[in-house]
């Protein structure tokens, strides 16, 4: 759905028009956004239905968050905060439940095995991206996410996982070593 | 635009994790190789439809909670007061808020009970 009179409104107009109660403004909002979540709640959950709950509850927290919003930040970071949120916790309460199910309570339990492929058919490019990601720790997984997917530097990675940029750089050069060696198994 | 092979596309993922790499442009070198990442269709009707019909369900549930608050703490006042007035009860035939008083066994004797559990 396309709200034509919302196409070039401001975002901060859009805000309070949704604050108002502006069922239309608020559409567009989550008509905006709604790729950018995607691509971080599916490139860290997979492309399941699952991953399309957890969009939808990104915009029913920003929904009733919005108040919360002071404009400090702009809203597409605000919005890519609640997603990383809700998407790690999601993978925080996976991991409680297999936990419950499973004796190796300490290894990585979302460890997504490898698919077998013949070798001599060529994998699509974005098959070899969903493997790879879906095979990485999450703590790293989310950082290619934001690099690869969303575009971030590396001081915006930290200010949107709220790390330092110390941290953030010791899991780049981690993430670096764990995935070279999923994609030499690609 | 040729698409990228498979080691293309690996080397791609591997740069956006270094450091100095910029990565502004790297989502839009992934989009143009089909990669890319949506809702199904009909994605905003769906969260419109689950924000403001679930706002009368909310609502809804917010009445039945305030009605229960309400409920219990009239249901804990009344169970306050009749303790109250039962151990004042206890104290005035008694003389005493011991355990045996409250028990209602303060003056037996334990011969008493005896003869009343086996009727001798």
């Amino acid at each position: 759905m396309i709200h034509e009179s919302y196409n070039v409104t401001e975002e901060n107009e859009l805000v309070k028009a949704s604050l108002d109660g502006d069922k239309n403004a608020f559409g567009e909002i989550v008509n905006r956004y709604q790729k950018m979540v995607a691509r971080t709640v599916k490139g860290m959950l997979g492309d399941t239905v699952f991953a399309e709950d957890i969009g939808q509850e990104v915009f029913i927290n920003l929904y009733y968050s919005l108040p919360e919003f002071r404009g400090e930040s702009k809203l597409s970071t605000y919005i890519q905060k609640i997603a990383v949120n809700l998407t790690l916790n999601e993978i925080k309460r996976r991991k409680r439940f297999f936990s419950m199910f499973s004796h190796k309570a300490n290894t990585e339990m979302y460890e997504f095995e490898i698919p077998d492929h013949d070798t001599e058919e060529r994998r699509e490019a974005s098959e070899i991206v969903n493997i790879a990601l879906l095979a990485m720790d999450p703590k790293f997984r989310i950082i290619v996410t934001l690099r690869m997917l969303q575009g971030y530097s590396t001081k915006e990675t930290a200010e949107m996982l709220d790390l330092p940029i110390g941290t953030v750089l010791s899991r780049l050069s981690r993430a670096q070593e764990q995935l070279r060696t999923i994609l030499e198994k690609l | 635009m040729n698409k990228m092979n498979p080691s293309e596309i690996k080397n791609l993922m591997m740069s956006s994790l270094h450091q100095d790499t910029d990565t502004s442009e790297i989502p839009i070198r992934m989009e143009d190789e089909g990669i890319s990442y949506n809702f199904s269709e009909k994605f905003e009707d769906r969260v419109l439809d689950k924000l403001f019909s679930a706002g009368l369900t909310i609502k809804g549930e917010v009445e039945f909670v305030k009605y229960m608050n309400f409920a219990f703490s009239r249901i804990a006042l009344t169970g306050v007061a009749a303790i109250v007035i039962l151990l004042i009860s206890i104290f005035l035939m008694q003389g005493s808020l011991s355990f045996n008083s409250i028990l209602g066994i303060s003056d037996s004797y334990d011969e008493s009970i005896i003869c009343l559990l086996t009727g001798n």
